[in-house]
């Protein structure tokens, strides 16, 4: 019997060792006080912050264009072609907010750090090695079960873009591309799209990433990719066909997401609704991104 | 089958020109639970500390603070609702993987054989022909299976090559085939190799050619020995098949990312990987199955 109890102890005290719950101090999200500044604010939650006195930020790598631009600072990650950028040029709608947004939160343009994460991580659950992920996330209700959202910085609808010679071109209505293989990114909503408003007979096909659709789309292997808007303007093929209307009424929003609780967040979203008023962000828009309203919607 | 003088007649079913070979040393499996004098007891101790033991780290695991936390690993993982609303898609893009591994199984253990088979072939006039075996079993044993699928399924239909099909699936297969082949043709090879010489031997002075020698007495036993590496293998080609995900196909991984995506929430893949442990655990109860009764058989010294 005492080898038993030995066993039974030794294997307790084995598994105690390997799991040892790690202690947790989740400190509640508080929100912004009124009198307080954006910069103000995040100094107040610096405890809230991953790496001291750094904003953390995590983004997709490869950073596509429009949302990231300019050239690959020297020893950087992203490696910046025609398709993709750096974040750390500042070049790019994304790019260039995310250092407009870290100057409202008090940090200076070396202390924006930035992370390349698979897309999965930006909402795995445990503790995150960032303060946000900014990679044009859209917001919704489900995903807000996982990670907590910033107010939207962003307002978004799709658009789809093709090649000379595909059946794509000149279509003007949902029910004309029932038909064709259409492509989207894993992960975007672009995919959403496809399957809720154009309802294919044709299996969509689902890409790792944009890259990947855009090589099936120059060997023919699809007709047409849906992606965000302003991302349809930027070369990635000869035509945009069309966009798509915003059905049901809510308005898609890129949002920054979170790791729950986090008390950053108020500080951010104090910044971006300040962003909002002051037209930085609609400056911004301006400055990076295409805004040619002339391309005809889908009915 | 060459000079019908020579034929000699070997009945089918027959394990090999002995059917009373001694069975392989350490072919019994070991008992799971302890044995011996005092069984009883060995095996209540058995059964005390694998309860104790799991019930320990179950413990541990749901009552760590990132299990019931928000957003925590109970409710990204292992969420009811999540999985009520997955299962049924990711199962029914499933059958695409399904498609696909079998009909990649059955191009496999074809072209494996022929591989095996061009590497032993004896005499110095085929030695081109074993080379280009060996060569091939290196090289595709050595490639990544994702690279291999991705170079195929990008690649071949952007050289527009007329009269091949543009396909995910067909070059999904023709990838997996490739290399999962390379695998397998190793393993035939050992199954070949471990036949003790004398059989060819033996099965030669008995006028069988060296093809009829092969076919008849060294292959049957050969295959045999080798069916739960075989089944090893398929089991991997089985799981490799989610890399068609790559291409573009939605098949069941691919299924799972997407709800994953659209969720924030990680319950489709641990529902996909119940779908693959549910159908990986019959096939291996069948080979265990199958190595016992050909054991059966062979103890019993006949043919059953």
């Amino acid at each position: 019997m005492r080898k038993i109890l030995i066993a039974v102890g030794a294997v307790v005290a084995l598994t105690a060792v390997a799991c040892a719950p790690k202690s947790s101090s989740t400190i509640p999200a508080t929100s912004g006080s009124a009198n307080m500044t954006a910069a103000e604010c995040a100094t107040a939650h610096a405890s809230d912050l991953y790496a001291d006195a750094t904003l953390t930020i995590a983004t997709g790598n490869p950073a596509y264009q429009p949302w990231y631009g300019g050239k690959s600072v020297p020893d950087s990650e992203w490696k910046a072609t025609s398709y993709t950028g750096d974040p750390h040029s500042g070049e790019g709608y994304e790019s260039a907010f995310a250092y407009a947004l870290a100057d409202r939160l008090g940090f200076t343009e070396d202390q924006v750090s930035w992370l390349g994460i698979p897309f999965g991580k930006s909402f795995a659950p445990g503790p995150k090695d960032f303060d946000f992920a900014m990679q044009q996330i859209s917001i919704s209700d489900k995903r807000a079960e996982a990670v907590d959202f910033s107010v939207g910085y962003f307002d978004v609808n799709q658009a789809l873009i093709a090649n000379e010679g595909s059946p794509a071109i000149g279509v003007t209505t949902l029910a004309g591309l029932k038909d064709l293989t259409l492509g989207a990114p894993l992960g975007t909503t672009s995919l959403q799209v496809i399957t809720d408003q154009v309802q294919p007979n044709v299996e969509p096909r689902v890409y790792d990433d944009l890259d990947l659709a855009l090589k099936d789309l120059k060997n023919g292997q699809i007709d047409a990719v849906v992606v965000d808007f302003p991302t349809a303007f930027y070369g990635y093929a000869d035509t945009v066909v069309g966009q798509f209307p915003n059905l049901g009424g809510e308005q898609e929003q890129f949002g920054l997401s979170f790791e729950q609780g986090n008390g950053l967040r108020s500080c951010v979203d104090q910044a971006i609704t300040e962003m909002q008023a002051d037209g930085t962000l609609d400056a911004l828009k301006q400055q990076w991104l295409e805004t040619d309203t002339s391309v005809p919607t889908f009915s | 089958m060459g000079d019908p003088g020579r034929e000699v007649s070997v009945p089918k079913g027959t394990p090999g020109v002995d059917p009373r070979a001694p069975m392989p040393p350490g072919s019994r499996s070991p008992k799971l639970l302890g044995g011996g004098v005092d069984g009883r007891r060995s095996v209540w101790v058995a059964v005390l500390s694998t309860i104790l033991f799991f019930a320990v780290a179950a413990i541990l695991i749901v009552r760590s603070p990132g299990w019931s936390s928000d957003a925590g690993v109970r409710q990204q993982f292992f969420d009811a609702a999540e999985f009520r609303y997955s299962l049924p898609k990711i199962l029914d893009k499933f059958w695409r993987n399904v498609f696909i591994f079998c009909v990649a199984e059955v191009l496999v253990l074809a072209f494996a054989l022929l591989l095996a088979v061009m590497r032993s072939l004896p005499g110095a006039v085929f030695t081109p022909l074993r080379v280009l075996s060996n060569a091939y079993t290196i090289l595709f044993r050595g490639l990544p299976t994702i690279l291999v699928i991705a170079i195929l399924g990008f690649g071949m239909p952007a050289l527009q090559l007329q009269g091949l099909p543009n396909s995910d699936i067909f070059w999904a297969i023709i990838a997996l085939v490739l290399v999962y082949s390379a695998y397998v043709a190793e393993v035939y090879r050992a199954g070949i190799e471990s036949i003790h010489p004398s059989q060819a031997a033996a099965a030669r002075s008995l006028g069988l050619t060296r093809g009829q020698a092969m076919r008849h007495v060294i292959l049957p036993q050969a295959v045999r020995r080798v069916v739960p590496p075989l089944m090893n293998d398929f089991i991997g080609l089985q799981k490799d098949s989610a890399l068609v995900a790559f291409l573009g196909l939605t098949e069941g991984l691919r299924q799972a990312q997407i709800i994953t995506a659209n969720d924030f929430n990680f319950t489709p893949y641990v529902a996909l990987a119940l779908v693959y442990v549910v159908i990986t655990v019959p096939q291996v109860l069948f080979v265990d199955w199958l190595v016992k009764r050909d054991q059966n058989r062979r103890q019993s010294g006949g043919v059953a």
